[in-house]
């Protein structure tokens, strides 16, 4: 168990070292940096004045330099300097995580309380008009994509009501019920579609294992239809739920993009996508990096799940 | 008779009564709280010296102050419609060479120093780069509007005096425009960028980077008894959808500047029918650049071809659906003061009957060797924007029918004006905002020779003479008739077609009072008047 780890946790760091220079690579080889942005508020361009910035920022070093000084900075903590805002890139991302993990999670409990549950009566109802009736609410939340239906919860809440969750964030400890308003609409529309995989999967996963022979015997052994399925199929069933639980975790923080905008929440996702834009490094690169350690840990965590959920899984070194 | 009487008594009642009421109700009350819109997190911070963004001046407006500004409660702005803010009068001296400014004693700024003439001097010699200037801007794009000042120089504590090289009217009007404010001399420009040290009617109280700015009122502001309101929060949107809901739930009292299109504002009155929509120009028009140093534009038969094809109030429709209008280099009246009116634009190329203006560009073009079938092929580069792409499509559209067969490039945001200043073009449709109706600061910023925002890289020394002409003439009917000419003349050389002038459809809830949008989006939202019945 302990190689396993030390293993796993060997090949995180090669991950990582990827993708710091797969990240820090095509920043560069995207057309335009921070100075072009800068002059663009400008409307205009002076070579000279151009120079005196990029030698302040210290974009006049060589890449490599660059690349060394971030990875340096990172071993001691410092994440650097926003390029935009002149304020320690650490400031401006600190807020914006627990924003987003908030609303991962949130969704995910949606998705799980609403999938598990569904895919559970689909698969023992089988071919009934319930199972076909959840199948087609599953179906449509995978064809709807979740910015489209936080769009359309936005203009139908204005539209009947005349009313809209806030357009600033509204802190637990600031307001609790508020909050949940602020971050429930948007987890409904991100955890529907989540909850349609995790209905499909479990579903299938279900009926798989409900065909195998010692559920045939927890049955000829004359215990409940119940428990046969809550304690002895869905146990068995449940390790695809888990792996797409820490799949969907994992592309929920970089992923929440438009469901950010839309609703106004001030995340990692949406920060991400003006840093982008502003050519801000020290941001992107640092935040791309908490994304590539949030997938590298959600499906380490998932991995050991394994072991816990399933006795026969064995970690070998 | 006495039935006459009692009549016209209980009328004259009833009027003062109504009187009252109203006079109770306009009665601006103190207090409470407005959150105004932001489309996009403040570029720069509160640096409005280093920017060119309404995203930038807007939300920052009511940091600070100027020497003088445009009167906030009214519309138009013209050198009538000047009023003083830290300056308390002003003379003009020795034949417009040398200007005065009487500031305003006992002003504070909000970390509690004091106001005095150094700031103006500091202020200026930042920005017109003086070799004495105490500091430096990292980016300066207004530096040619103040070519002009020789010398700026602080006489005492409380005045202060511009000596000009030759006479401008024209620069009263840039000091008034909110691009002008005063920055404090204690304090790093570079500072700015984060945080605001002004001595305007509100002090920055939070700036949540990408999700609000928070204002608290100026307890010690130079004017007594302003601003009305406690507090401002300018929220930033990046959504257009959520935006307008925003404003259309009540979570919004004021729109963003420039932001509501005629569409959109038919939308909003038609959900709610109380709030108030009022239409103002942006002072933003959509142009075509061509470059003159580079062939095919170098020939002035082909940009004028592209002149005469694009059909200006058919891009007006389809593009804006009527939120714009036609208008030379200077944006006509109501919007402007300066502008040719929509007689004198039928004369000009493009402005005509549509059919012989059509007629007119194939025939050039064909005298050329280019027809429809066989058409002059060229690259039209545009900033890879919805506002920016829909414009040039039509436009390409236009010049297809005329011989000319334009393919699209987008170009990103970074890269737009790199390779517009560089002239790394052959023909662009460009979007241009004029900081104030002025024709100094349009000519000299768009159309004079070596301005690095002169994009087409047009220079015409007979242009050059009628610029510096206009800009010293001191008596406003000739100045007038110089400038109508002016643009008569660069119409019809056409480096820098005018397709149109925006408008905007500025949405305020009705509670919100004082508040009023101005024809040019970068000079309004000082806030010091603005004060709410709810």
């Amino acid at each position: 168990m302990k190689t396993y780890l030390a293993q796993r946790l060997g090949i995180a760091a090669l991950t990582l070292f990827g993708m710091s220079l797969v990240i820090f690579a095509l920043l560069r080889l995207a057309p335009g940096d921070i100075v072009d942005i800068l002059f663009s508020t400008g409307g205009y361009v002076n070579p000279s004045e151009r120079a005196a910035i990029e030698k302040e920022l210290g974009l006049d070093r060589p890449l490599w330099a660059q690349y060394l000084e971030w990875i340096r900075n990172l071993f001691v903590g410092d994440l650097g300097k926003s390029y935009r805002y002149d304020l320690p890139a650490w400031e401006i991302i600190r807020p914006l995580i627990p924003v987003t993990v908030e609303l991962a999670v949130l969704s995910l409990i949606i998705a799980v309380a609403l999938g598990v549950p569904t895919g559970v009566i689909s698969a023992v109802r089988q071919d009934t008009t319930l199972d076909y009736a959840l199948r087609i609410v599953s179906l449509a939340g995978l064809s709807m994509p979740s910015f489209w239906l936080a769009m359309v919860i936005i203009l139908v809440l204005v539209a009947w009501i005349g009313w809209i969750p806030p357009v600033t964030y509204v802190s637990p400890f600031q307001n609790f019920p508020l909050h949940c308003v602020q971050f429930l609409l948007p987890a409904l529309a991100v955890g529907y579609r989540s909850s349609a995989l995790m209905m499909r999967i479990t579903r299938s996963a279900l009926l798989e294992v409900m065909r195998e022979d010692y559920i045939r015997t927890a049955r000829a052994k004359g215990q409940g239809e119940r428990h046969v399925i809550w304690s002895h199929a869905l146990k068995n069933a449940i390790l695809p739920v888990v792996t797409v639980i820490g799949i969907e975790f994992a592309f929920l923080i970089g992923g929440l993009v438009v469901t950010e905008t839309v609703f106004n929440l001030p995340g990692v996702a949406r920060f991400l996508v003006q840093a982008i834009l502003w050519r801000d490094y020290p941001i992107v690169q640092n935040l791309v990096m908490f994304i590539a350690i949030v997938v590298i840990v959600s499906n380490l965590v998932v991995d050991m799940l394994y072991g816990v959920l399933d006795p026969r899984v064995r970690y070998a070194g | 008779m006495t039935r006459f009487r009692a009549a016209a008594v209980w009328m004259a009642m009833g009027m003062i009564a109504l009187a009252a009421t109203f006079a109770i109700a306009q009665t601006p009350k103190s207090g409470g709280h407005l959150n105004v819109m932001l489309r996009e997190d403040l570029p720069q911070g509160f640096a409005v010296h280093e920017t060119a963004t309404v995203s930038t001046s807007f939300p920052s407006m009511p940091c600070f102050n100027n020497l003088v500004i445009f009167d906030q409660l009214k519309r138009t702005e013209s050198v009538e419609t000047l009023v003083g803010e830290l300056a308390e009068k002003w003379s003009w001296q020795d034949n417009y060479r040398n200007l005065v400014f009487f500031l305003r004693k006992n002003v504070k700024w909000h970390d509690g120093h004091l106001f005095t003439s150094k700031d103006v001097k500091f202020t200026f010699d930042m920005l017109r780069e003086a070799p004495e200037a105490q500091a430096k801007l990292r980016i300066n794009p207004r530096k040619d509007w103040y070519a002009n000042v020789e010398a700026v120089e602080a006489a005492d504590p409380h005045t202060v005096v511009f000596r000009l090289k030759r006479p401008q009217p024209s620069l009263l009007m840039m000091f008034a425009s909110g691009y002008t404010p005063i920055y404090a001399a204690h304090v790093p420009p570079a500072s700015y960028r984060t945080g605001c040290i002004g001595t305007g009617p509100f002090k920055v109280k939070e700036w949540r980077k990408g999700e609000y700015a928070d204002y608290v009122k100026n307890p010690d502001y130079f004017v007594k008894g302003r601003p009305y309101l406690d507090s401002l929060r300018y929220v930033v949107i990046e959504n257009r959808g959520t935006r307008i809901s925003a404003l259309q739930a009540g979570k919004l009292d004021i729109a963003f500047p420039g932001e509501t299109s005629k569409t959109a504002s038919e939308q909003l009155k038609k959900a709610v029918p109380q709030l108030v929509v009022t239409p103002v120009g942006q002072m933003v028009t959509d142009n075509i650049i061509m470059n003159v140093k580079k062939p095919p534009f170098d020939n002035v038969k082909v940009r004028l071809a592209v002149s005469h094809a694009i059909d200006r109030r058919g891009l007006i429709q389809a593009v804006h659906q009527g939120g714009a209008v036609v208008g030379a280099s200077l944006a006509p009246k109501p919007w402007g003061i300066w502008g040719i009116a929509e007689q004198g634009l039928q004369a000009l190329p493009g402005y005509g009957k549509l059919a012989d203006e059509k007629a007119t560009a194939k025939k050039m073009m064909a005298e050329l060797g280019y027809t429809p079938e066989k058409p002059l092929k060229v690259e039209i580069g545009t900033r890879a924007i919805a506002i920016y792409v829909d414009m040039a499509s039509f436009v390409i559209n236009e010049l297809k029918q005329i011989g000319i067969e334009a393919t699209l490039k987008q170009v990103e945001t970074a890269q737009w004006h790199p390779m517009a200043t560089r002239g790394d073009y052959q023909i662009g449709a460009n979007l241009t905002g004029l900081g104030v109706d002025d024709p100094d600061a349009n000519f000299y910023e768009n159309y004079a020779c070596g301005s690095p925002r002169n994009y087409s890289q047009y220079c015409n020394e007979v242009v050059m003479k009628m610029i510096e002409q206009q800009s010293q003439e001191l008596h406003p009917q000739k100045r007038l008739e110089m400038v109508l000419a002016l643009q008569k003349k660069l119409e019809e050389e056409a480096p820098r077609p005018i397709l149109d002038w925006r408008l905007d459809y500025f949405t305020v809830w009705p509670h919100v009072h004082n508040m009023i949008p101005h024809n040019d989006i970068y000079n309004f939202g000082r806030m010091q008047d603005v004060w709410r019945d709810k």
